[in-house]
C-alpha cells in the first residue's frame, strides 16, 4: 500500500456525506459530546466525593473537639493529687516494703497459717467440794 | 501586488528607491525577525495567490493550525494527567491536616495529659432581638452564675451586639443554649487548658489567649508546641507525671507538717539529666522557687569542698584533719555545729558535717582551685535548662580565706537548687556535668567532664556512708540504698543570721552502689523556714526524701536490693 492508496482513503472518508455533512464531522461532534458528558460525570462524582470527605472531616473535627474534652477530664479525674487524696480517704496507702516480693518470690513466700483447730468442749458443771479448804494468805495477789 | 505591500523593499524595485518606510522597520534588530515571521504569515495568502498556489497555501495554513492545537492540548492532555495521577497521598480533599490545632498538647514522658487546647465559647448577646430583657437577664444568670449581673443588664439595655463573658465551657454553653433565647449567640474561641489544677504548674507554666507562651515549658519550648500542633502531634516533657504527683504530695504533706514558708522538689534522671519532677511549694504562689529563689544551702555544699579535694589528689578517704579544736581564721572563729573535738578521717569530717574539716580544705585548695572546681560544678552561673526563669545565683565577691571558708560549709554564696541539683548529678552520675532538660529524652548535650569517675565513686560512697551512718539516716528507703547529704542553715535577717529563720535541705542520690553506667536518680529537696520542730535537713527535708524516693523507685524501675549490715557507729 503506497502513499497514494493512503491519501485516497483519506479523501474518500471526508468525501463521504449525508445531507451535504461530512459523516467525520457528525463522529467527531458525537464523540466531544460523550466526551464532555463523562467529564460530566467524572466531576459530578468527584464534587460528591468531596462533599462526603468534607462533611467526614467536620465530624472528625467535631469528635476531635469531643475527644479532646473527654481526655481533659480523664487528666483532672486521674491526677496523682487527687487519686491519692481518695485512696487515703478510703483506708488505703503504698504498701510497705516488707509486704513486697518479686514474681520469682513468690514460691518462697510462708503459707498463711492454717487456723488452728478449736475444740469445743461443752461446758462441765463445777463441782465445788462441799467443804472447801480455805485459801492461803496472799494468793489471790499472784 | 499591492503597493501597500511591505515587502516590496525586499525584492528588487521595479522603479525607484522605496517609497513607503513602516514603523516596523524601526524596531531594534532583535524584534525584526519576530515581525517579519509575523508579517510572512499574515500574507502568505496573498503571496500565494500572486505565487497562483492558493490550496497549497490553505493546506499549510490548516496544517501549521492542527499542529499547534494539536501541541496545546497535549501539553493541557499531560499536564491534567500529571495532575490527576501523580497527586502526593493525603493532599487530595484537604489542604492542612484535620487535627492540627494552634498550640500542641503537652503530655508527660509517658503520654499522660497534661495541658491541651478546648474550644471555649465567648457569649455574645444582640438586646435588639431580646424578647423580654429582663426574664432574659434572670434566664442567663441562673444558667451561668458567674456572669456579672450589672454587665449583663448594660448590655441588655443597649443598642448593639457585645460580648457579655468569653470563655465559657461546652456545659456552659449547653446550658444557656438550652434557654432558647433569642439575641443570644456563640462564637468558638481556642483555649489553653490545664487539666491537672495546680498540679506542674510551676513547670507547665502558662500561654496567653492569643497561644503565644509566656512563663514555664509553655515559654520554654514556644516554637516547638506550636510546630508540633501545626502536625497534629503532641509535645511530650521529660516530666512523669507519677514522680510529680508523689513528689508533690509528699512535699506539700512534709511542708504543711512543719509550717514552713515554702519547699523545693526536684528528680532528676542523674544519666540524661532530665527532669523528672519539679515541685515548688506553696502551689498557689506565681515564683517557682526551684528556678528562682535563692538559698545558702549549707551543710549540702561540703560534698563540692569535699570533691574537689579529692578529685585534685589534696585528700583521700583516709586523710586526717584536726577538728579538735575551733579554726581560726584571723579574728574569725570556725567550730563544728556537731562538735567532736577530735582528729577526723575525710569520712568522719562527711559523716559528722564538720565545718572545721571543710574549712581547712578549702583554705588549702587555694582561690584559683576552688573557684575553677566551683564553677566546673555550675555554682557560678544560672542552671542550663530550657526554662527562661533560672535565675543566676549570688556569687561572692572575693575569694579569700575566710570567704572560702564559708562557702565549703554552704555559706557566702546563694544559688538556686535547680543548680544544687545539677551540681549533685555531676558528681554522682562519673563526673560528667550535663544541662538539665525537661525535654523527654534530655538536652542531647555531650556533657563535660568535671571530675573524674574515681572521685564521682568516692562521693557515692560517701553518700552513702552518711545515709548508713550519719546524719541521713531517716532517708534510707529500704533497699533502694539512697545516699546523700544534709543541709542546714540559718538564713540572713537584718544583716544578721537568724536561728529562729533557717533552711533544712537533703541532697540524695539512689541507688549510689553500682559501677558509673548505673541509671541512678537525684532527689533534692528543701524545706524554707520550718515554724515547727528541728529546722535540720536530717529531720526535715531527709524523711521526705525516703519516702518519696520508697514510692517512685517503682516507677523508675529501681529494684530492691537487700541493705548491707549497717555498722554500729563510726569509730571515735
Amino acid at each position: 500500500m503506497n502513499a497514494a492508496v493512503i491519501i485516497r482513503s483519506v479523501n474518500r472518508l471526508f468525501a463521504w456525506k449525508v445531507r451535504g455533512i461530512r459523516w467525520i464531522e457528525i463522529i467527531g461532534v458525537l464523540m466531544v459530546a460523550a466526551m464532555i458528558f463523562s467529564v460530566y460525570l467524572a466531576k459530578a462524582a468527584a464534587a460528591r466525593e468531596s462533599a462526603q470527605i468534607a462533611d467526614l472531616e467536620r465530624q472528625i473535627g467535631v469528635s476531635g473537639q469531643r475527644v479532646r474534652l473527654l481526655k481533659a477530664e480523664v487528666a483532672r479525674l486521674e491526677q496523682p493529687g487527687r487519686l491519692e487524696a481518695l485512696s487515703r480517704g478510703a483506708g488505703l496507702g503504698p504498701v510497705d516494703m516488707k509486704r513486697q516480693t518479686s514474681e520469682a518470690d513468690l514460691a518462697q513466700l510462708q503459707p498463711i497459717p492454717e487456723p488452728k483447730q478449736v475444740v469445743i468442749v461443752a461446758p462441765t458443771p463445777a463441782v465445788v467440794p462441799a467443804a472447801a479448804p480455805a485459801a492461803p494468805a496472799g494468793e489471790g495477789a499472784r | 501586488m499591492s503597493v501597500h505591500d511591505p515587502h516590496a523593499w525586499d525584492r528588487a524595485a521595479p522603479r525607484g528607491p522605496r517609497p513607503v518606510v513602516y514603523g516596523i522597520r524601526r524596531l531594534l534588530p532583535s524584534w525584526r525577525w519576530l515581525a517579519e515571521a509575523m508579517w510572512w504569515v499574515e500574507h502568505s495568502f496573498g503571496r500565494a495567490r500572486a505565487d497562483a498556489r492558493p490550496e497549497e497555501d490553505t493546506r499549510v495554513r490548516i496544517f501549521v493550525i492542527a499542529t499547534a492545537f494539536t501541541a496545546v492540548f497535549c501539553c493541557l492532555a499531560l499536564g491534567a494527567a500529571h495532575a490527576a495521577l501523580m497527586t502526593p497521598k493525603g493532599v487530595v480533599g484537604s489542604a492542612a491536616n484535620p487535627n492540627a490545632v494552634a498550640r500542641a498538647d503537652i503530655v508527660d514522658r509517658n503520654g499522660a495529659l497534661m495541658a491541651t487546647n478546648i474550644t471555649h465559647y465567648g457569649l455574645y448577646i444582640d438586646p435588639r432581638e431580646v424578647w423580654d430583657p429582663t426574664l432574659a437577664a434572670q434566664q442567663i444568670k441562673r444558667a451561668l452564675p458567674r456572669i456579672s449581673t450589672a454587665k449583663l443588664r448594660r448590655i441588655l439595655a443597649g443598642d448593639r451586639r457585645l460580648i457579655a463573658l468569653p470563655g465559657l465551657t461546652p456545659q456552659e454553653k449547653s446550658a444557656v443554649h438550652a434557654l432558647a433565647l433569642g439575641g443570644v449567640t456563640f462564637e468558638p474561641e481556642d483555649r489553653r487548658v490545664y487539666p491537672l489544677d495546680s498540679s506542674a504548674r510551676h513547670v507547665l507554666g502558662v500561654a496567653d489567649s492569643g497561644g503565644q507562651g509566656l512563663t514555664g515549658a509553655e515559654l520554654a519550648f514556644n516554637a516547638d508546641i506550636r510546630a508540633a500542633g501545626a502536625r497534629g502531634e503532641s509535645f511530650p516533657l521529660s516530666i512523669d507525671l507519677r514522680v510529680q504527683g508523689v513528689l508533690e504530695n509528699e512535699l506539700g504533706a512534709a511542708a504543711s507538717a512543719v509550717g514552713a514558708k515554702g519547699a523545693v522538689g526536684v528528680v532528676v534522671d542523674a544519666s540524661t539529666g532530665e527532669v523528672l519532677g519539679m515541685s515548688s511549694w506553696p502551689t498557689t504562689d506565681a515564683l517557682n522557687r526551684v528556678t528562682s529563689a535563692h538559698y545558702e544551702m549549707g551543710s549540702v555544699f561540703k560534698t563540692f569542698t569535699i570533691a574537689a579535694s579529692i578529685d585534685t589528689g589534696k585528700a583521700d578517704l583516709n586523710t586526717m584533719f584536726d577538728a579538735s579544736q575551733p579554726y581560726m581564721i584571723g579574728n574569725r572563729r570556725i567550730t563544728d555545729f556537731h562538735a567532736t573535738n577530735k582528729i577526723l578521717s575525710l569520712e568522719e569530717v562527711y559523716l559528722h558535717s564538720s565545718n572545721i574539716g571543710t574549712s581547712r580544705m578549702a583554705v588549702e585548695l587555694g582561690p584559683d582551685v576552688m573557684r575553677d572546681y566551683f564553677g566546673r560544678f555550675g555554682l557560678l552561673d544560672a542552671a542550663p535548662i530550657e526554662l527562661h526563669e533560672s535565675a543566676r545565683p549570688r556569687r561572692p565577691t572575693n575569694w579569700e580565706d575566710s570567704t572560702r571558708a564559708s562557702m565549703s560549709f554552704g555559706y557566702g554564696i546563694m544559688i538556686t537548687p535547680l543548680q544544687m541539683a545539677a551540681a549533685t548529678v555531676s558528681l554522682v552520675n562519673g563526673g560528667v556535668y550535663r544541662p538539665l532538660s525537661l525535654r523527654r529524652g534530655g538536652s542531647g548535650a555531650e556533657g563535660r567532664q568535671v571530675v573524674s569517675p574515681e572521685t564521682s565513686r568516692s562521693i557515692r560512697e560517701l553518700m552513702r556512708a552518711n545515709v548508713l551512718r550519719g546524719s541521713g539516716k531517716s532517708a534510707n528507703a529500704q533497699g533502694l540504698r539512697v545516699g546523700g547529704k544534709t543541709g542546714s542553715a540559718n538564713k540572713l535577717v537584718n544583716g544578721r543570721y537568724d536561728p529562729r529563720h533557717g533552711v533544712g535541705s537533703f541532697a540524695s542520690v539512689f541507688p549510689a552502689d553500682g559501677p558509673d553506667t548505673t541509671r541512678r536518680y537525684v532527689v533534692f529537696v528543701l524545706i524554707d523556714e520550718p515554724a515547727q520542730g528541728s529546722q535540720l535537713g536530717g529531720a526535715v527535708a531527709a524523711p521526705t526524701v525516703g519516702r518519696v524516693i520508697d514510692r517512685i523507685a517503682g516507677f523508675l524501675g529501681v529494684d530492691r536490693v537487700a541493705d548491707p549490715v549497717i555498722a554500729p557507729a563510726v569509730a571515735r
